[in-house]
This record gives structure tokens, C-alpha cells and sequence, in this order.
């Protein structure tokens, strides 16, 4: 059970008489790079909402890292370590990169709700903020209002608040969506490189960004999971081709 | 851009020190020499501009840097006022030792408390559920100032003496320029306090969660519980205010704690600009000014205060403050120069405007209120009659024809602006 970092346990949500989700099992390994993939209105982002916290379950259970986090408000959640992105664009618009990259830090280091603490003078708590943006190829942007960066740079910038704290567990939506093929690349490569001894799940469109990264496939269709596996198997699945991918490459 | 940095924030520091040095010597520009007085109403409109910063500057510690719409903050600054006139009344009688310089620290923490109570309802909720919220608060703290006279003293309010014979510095408190000065010590003590709020990590996180509250919570933060902290600080602060308040009239009505006073704040808030730290400073002062010196001068000054104030919003959302702000690049680009004559052509017809409206609205205000008042319109020596078609002709006109004008040179202004921000635009990425 100890190797299992997110596990969903007959997971349903409906919106009043709308069932988004029916009964979802899914069991996502430590070190694990998952991608779960549908059609639109599929459920996957709503699932996010729920595994995060943001939206509560209608019933079944989810446990983070052996733990349940259900009924848990999405800040407790992240702090017994997941984190997620979404899937428009969220950052602090009004803050510059870097408060908004130290900000993603502030809790993981202890800093909680002081209001005594100098900012300036906390020599760790700054390093690892340039750090962050070197990762990112952001440090040239340093000083910039989050909300006058180009769209791939906020979408790098996202990323890099969703990893700084440290969660072993991250949940990026679509974290390619609408980016030319260059900056794709970028991100996939960036992907790779800050997600490394993480887990990782994704929902995503794109299919090569989803063959590229991920180690195991999730396919949800009208709530359900219709097949998981490795890319190949769940690529040969017929009921995936029917589904998903007949319909695409149709 | 890194090297123009620490240029721009030392000439921040010089503007602080600027500010400072006129508030101290302000009293003596204007001491009458012969009578070796001070003038009683610029000491006074000083106290009063000393407090409204605090006001201001707690206020947007809520609406500027946690985006809280705040509709009842007049609460705490009156509850400071009422809690330090009882407790001058105890020190009168002895029963409480600690100098007079101490009693808006007592202050503050009863905004404080007051703030944790109400903060605790109102911070459950955000945005317009938050607004909604502070509303009912300033209206339920009206009533009970009008309710509870054992504590509020009804409408008459509640009095006490200032001169309780404590000081630290030795001081009786006595004349009004005492008690400036004490005002001018705690003003800068507390903005210098919100300032440092604003760099730790509650001060940035209130930022954060004003840009987007949810990511916060997906940063471990609650932010309620940022919402919460943050109003009870700023309450404390308003608290302070309210001390200096009382400490200044020596009685505190509900005047103090009602919606005008929130609303207000409000104002001083967003005309300063909420987006600068010291953009509530410069509304205090400005607010001030308009009612203490303007409604010597007019009737309808409110008029005028409401005036600027739509005008602010539609034209200038971001303050005065944010103007100014605007036009950073260009200065550092050094093209300021190439603005002056477009400048020039604005003022001329955008003066033709300000005065035509003036003129309609004195002309308004002498037919209606003024004759009530049994007063006349004079200008120049010259008596006005209200009653003949001329002066509102010539007002009419001004305020039309001006207002066409304004708004011709306004948009070949915006053309010469928007031509050196494209001139700038390469510049500025390169670096």
C-alpha cells in the first residue's frame, strides 16, 4: 500500500441530478508519471477538482499517500503535499515573477501567517526563489508583473508554483494547452525535468505530449475508466479506439 | 532597468523625508509673529489630516492590498475614539497611570479586539458577501452607538480631559500644536509599521490572495485566514486613528464610527490610488484640504468632492498615484520634455471646463441654499445676480464649449502619449 501515492476508491460526484463521475477506482504509484486522457466533458478536470480538494465528493474516498483527504479543504491537502495547476492560467497577476514564485514557497518553509518575519532579509527563502527561476528560464523576467508575461511564460511560471513547495504529488491540467509547437517542447521538457522523482498526473489534449511523458494511461469516458495502462496497451485497447482515439482520428 | 532601481527609490525616500519636514514645520509657515499664536484652524486641519492618513493608509491595508471591499471601517477607528475618552476619564481619576503618548496604543487594541470579533463574521466570506457583510456591521455599531449611552453617550456623545498631568516627554498636552505633534509621531510610527506589513509574508500573501485566492489555498495558505489576520491588523491601526481622534476633540460622537467616516476612507483610499502605498496619504491630505478649506469657501463643496471622485473612477481608476506611476517610463525613457506643450494644451481648455462647472454649481447652490442663507454671490467685487440669464449663460458656456475643446485636445493628447509609448515599447524589452 506504502508505493501508492493517490488512490481512489469508488469515487462519484453529481451536480444535482448531472453524475459527472461514476465510481472511479484509480490507484496512481509513487514516482509515477499518469495521464489521463477523455473526450470533452469526459470528467477529468472535475476529477482534479476533487482529488485537490476544490469540489467535495458525493461519496467514495480518496487517499493521499495512505491517508484520506476528502473531506479535507484544498490547503490541507496541499500541505500534507499535493499540488495542482489548473487549467487557465493562475497566478498572481499584480505580483511580480518573483513574489509570485516565493510565494509559492512561503509555506513549505515555515514562514505560515507571520507578520513579523522581513521578507527581504531571509537570505534562504530568496536563494531558492532565484534558484526556481533559473529552472524556469524565467530569471531574465525576474522583475516583471506575472500579468504582462507572454502566455507560454505564465504557463512555465504556473508550473514552477505548483512544484516549489515541494509536493510529492502534482496534478498539472493541460498544462500545454493552447502553446505553439516550440513552446510544447519547452514545456514537456520542462515537465520532465521538474517533475523528476515526483509523481505526476496530467489531464491533456495532446496526444504526443501524452505518449512523450507519460508512464501509465488513464482513459475517462462519461465518468467512467473505461481502460488504464501503459501507452501500448492502452493504445491496442479497442474500447479506447472506439471511444477516444477512432473518434479523433476520424 | 535593474539600474534605475535604487535611483527611483531613493527618490521615494527623499519624497518620505520631504513629507515628513513639511508636516513638522507646516505649523510655523503659518504662526503669526506678532501675536506669537499658531493659526488655530491650520493646526487643526493638520491634526485632522494626520488621522485621515492612518484612516486611509489602514483602510487600504483591506480594499488596496487585499482586495477587501470594506463598507464599515469607520468601526474601528470610532471604537479607538470611545475606548480612549473612557480611558482618559480613568486616568483623570487616577485609577490609570501611564502617560498620554500611550493612549493610542490603548487604542489600537481595542480596534483590535473589536476587529477580531467582527473580522471573524466578515472574513468568512470574500468580495461582495464580504461587502454585504461590513455593511450590516457599520449599520449594527450606529445603532448601538445610539442605544448603549452608558458607553456611546447617545447623541451627545462622550467627553473627558486630555490634560492628565502624564507624559513622558513632559509635555501638559494643553495646545492644540502638543497634540499635532504627538499625531505626527504616531502617524509615522503606524505608516511606517503598515509598511513593513506589506514585506512579510502575511503582507504579500494578502497580495496574493487579492490576485487569486485560489491558487493560495493551493499554496498551502488558507485564505481566510489571511483575510482575517489582515482585518484585524488594520483595525488596530484604525484603532490608533480613533486615539488621536479623541485625544484631539476630547469627545467622540457617533460621528466617528458612522457609514460618512467608512465611506470616506473609502474615498481618501482610492483618489490617493490604492495600487501605491503612499497613494492613501495623498488622498488624506487632499480630502482634507477639500473639506476644510473649501467648505470655508463654498457651499457645495461635496459637490465637488463626488465630482472628482466619479471623475477618478472613469478617468484615473488606479488614483493619483497610479498618473504618476504612468508616467514612469516615459521619464526614465527622458522624453518627458515632449509632454509639456501637449500638457499646456489640456490645462488651458480643462481650466475653461473646471470653471464653467464651478460657476453652475455656485450659481446653483446661492439661488437655492444661499438665499436661504440670506447671502450673495460676489466675484471680483463685483455682485452677481443669480437671477439673470448672463453668468449662467457664460458658465453654461464655459462648461460646454471647454468640455468640447478639452475633449479635442485630450485625444490629440492620447495620440502623442500612446506615439512615445511605442517609441519606448523596444527599448523597454531589450533591457
Amino acid at each position: 500500500m506504502t508505493d501508492t501515492a493517490l488512490s481512489l476508491c469508488n469515487v462519484s460526484k453529481a451536480f444535482g441530478q448531472m453524475q459527472i463521475i461514476r465510481g472511479v477506482n484509480l490507484d496512481i504509484k509513487k514516482g509515477e508519471r499518469h495521464a489521463i486522457i477523455g473526450p470533452n466533458g469526459a470528467g477529468k478536470t472535475t476529477l482534479f477538482n476533487l482529488i485537490s480538494g476544490r469540489f467535495r465528493l458525493s461519496s467514495g474516498e480518496i487517499l493521499l499517500n495512505g491517508a484520506r483527504v476528502d473531506h479535507l479543504p484544498p490547503h490541507r491537502i496541499n500541505r500534507m503535499g499535493l499540488s495542482r495547476s489548473f487549467q487557465i492560467t493562475s497566478i498572481f497577476h499584480r505580483l511580480s515573477v518573483f513574489e509570485n514564485l516565493r510565494c509559492a514557497l512561503l509555506w513549505s518553509m515555515g514562514y505560515r501567517y507571520s507578520f513579523w518575519t522581513p521578507l527581504w532579509r531571509q537570505r534562504e527563502l530568496n536563494a531558492r526563489t532565484d534558484l526556481m527561476l533559473e529552472q524556469l528560464n524565467l530569471a531574465s523576467r525576474r522583475d516583471t508583473l506575472a500579468g504582462l508575461l507572454s502566455y507560454a511564460d505564465q504557463r512555465a511560471l504556473e508550473i514552477g508554483m505548483t512544484i516549489a513547495g515541494g509536493a510529492s504529488v502534482i496534478l498539472l491540467d493541460e498544462p500545454t494547452a493552447g502553446m505553439s509547437n516550440t513552446e510544447t517542447d519547452n514545456a514537456v521538457e520542462l515537465i520532465r525535468r521538474v517533475s523528476k522523482g515526483k509523481t505526476l498526473v496530467m489531464v491533456e489534449h495532446d496526444m504526443k505530449v501524452v505518449f512523450d511523458l507519460a508512464d501509465v494511461i488513464t482513459v475517462l469516458v462519461y465518468g467512467q475508466v473505461i481502460a488504464s495502462g501503459p501507452p501500448q496497451a492502452v493504445r491496442a485497447n479497442p474500447a479506447v479506439q472506439e471511444a477516444y482515439l477512432g473518434a479523433l482520428a476520424a | 532597468m535593474s539600474g534605475s532601481r535604487p535611483v527611483q527609490s531613493r527618490i521615494q525616500g527623499w519624497v518620505w523625508i520631504a513629507a515628513l519636514v513639511a508636516a513638522i514645520a507646516m505649523p510655523w509657515v503659518f504662526y503669526n509673529y506678532h501675536t506669537g499664536r499658531h493659526s488655530g484652524f491650520v493646526v487643526s486641519m493638520l491634526s485632522q489630516m494626520g488621522m485621515m492618513t492612518i484612516l486611509a493608509l489602514s483602510y487600504n491595508m483591506l480594499l488596496g492590498q487585499a482586495g477587501l471591499f470594506s463598507l464599515c471601517h469607520a468601526t474601528f477607528f470610532g471604537i479607538g475614539g470611545y475606548a480612549t475618552i473612557h480611558f482618559l476619564t480613568l486616568a483623570g481619576d487616577g485609577s490609570l497611570p501611564l502617560p498620554l503618548e500611550l493612549f493610542p496604543l490603548l487604542a489600537g487594541l481595542s480596534g483590535l479586539g473589536l476587529a477580531i470579533v467582527f473580522g471573524y463574521m466578515a472574513t468568512k466570506q470574500r468580495a461582495t458577501a464580504f461587502a454585504m457583510i461590513t455593511l450590516g456591521i457599520g449599520e449594527l455599531m450606529t445603532t448601538a452607538a445610539l442605544m448603549f449611552h452608558h458607553f456611546f453617550g447617545g447623541e451627545g456623545g462622550v467627553n473627558s480631559n486630555r490634560m492628565i498631568g502624564h507624559s513622558l516627554l513632559g509635555f501638559k498636552y494643553g495646545a492644540a500644536i502638543q497634540v499635532y505633534y504627538l499625531i505626527v509621531g504616531w502617524t509615522v510610527i503606524s505608516a511606517l509599521a503598515m509598511l513593513y506589513l506589506t514585506r512579510t509574508p502575511l503582507g504579500r500573501m494578502a497580495n496574493a490572495s487579492r490576485d487569486n485566492f485560489e491558487r493560495v489555498q493551493f499554496m498551502g495558505y488558507d485564505p481566510r485566514m489571511v483575510r482575517f489576520l489582515q482585518f484585524a491588523l488594520s483595525g488596530f491601526f484604525a484603532g490608533i486613528g480613533g486615539g488621536l481622534y479623541a485625544i484631539t476633540y476630547e469627545i467622540v460622537t457617533f460621528d466617528a464610527l458612522a457609514a460618512p467616516l467608512s465611506a470616506n476612507a473609502l474615498l481618501m483610499a482610492y483618489i490617493g490610488g490604492t495600487s501605491a502605498f503612499g497613494g492613501p496619504i495623498l488622498g488624506a491630505v487632499l480630502i482634507t484640504l477639500l473639506q476644510s478649506g473649501v467648505s470655508l469657501m463654498s457651499n457645495s463643496w461635496l459637490v465637488y468632492v463626488g465630482a472628482l471622485f466619479i471623475s477618478m473612477v472613469i478617468f484615473a481608476p488606479n488614483g493619483i498615484m497610479g498618473l504618476i506611476a504612468a508616467h514612469d517610463p516615459i521619464v526614465r525613457g527622458g522624453r518627458f520634455g515632449r509632454l509639456i506643450v501637449p500638457y499646456a494644451k489640456v490645462l488651458v481648455p480643462g481650466i475653461v471646463m473646471v470653471l464653467g462647472f464651478i460657476g453652475l454649481v455656485e450659481l446653483a447652490s446661492f439661488l437655492t441654499i444661499g438665499a436661504a442663507q440670506g447671502k450673495t454671490l460676489v466675484l471680483f467685487g463685483t455682485r452677481i445676480d443669480d437671477h439673470a440669464p448672463l453668468p449662467w449663460l457664460s458658465a453654461g458656456l464655459c462648461l460646454v464649449g471647454g468640455g468640447l475643446w478639452f475633449g479635442r485636445e485630450a485625444r490629440s493628447f492620447r495620440r502623442v502619449w500612446q506615439g512615445l509609448m511605442a517609441e519606448l515599447q523596444p527599448k523597454r524589452s531589450l533591457a
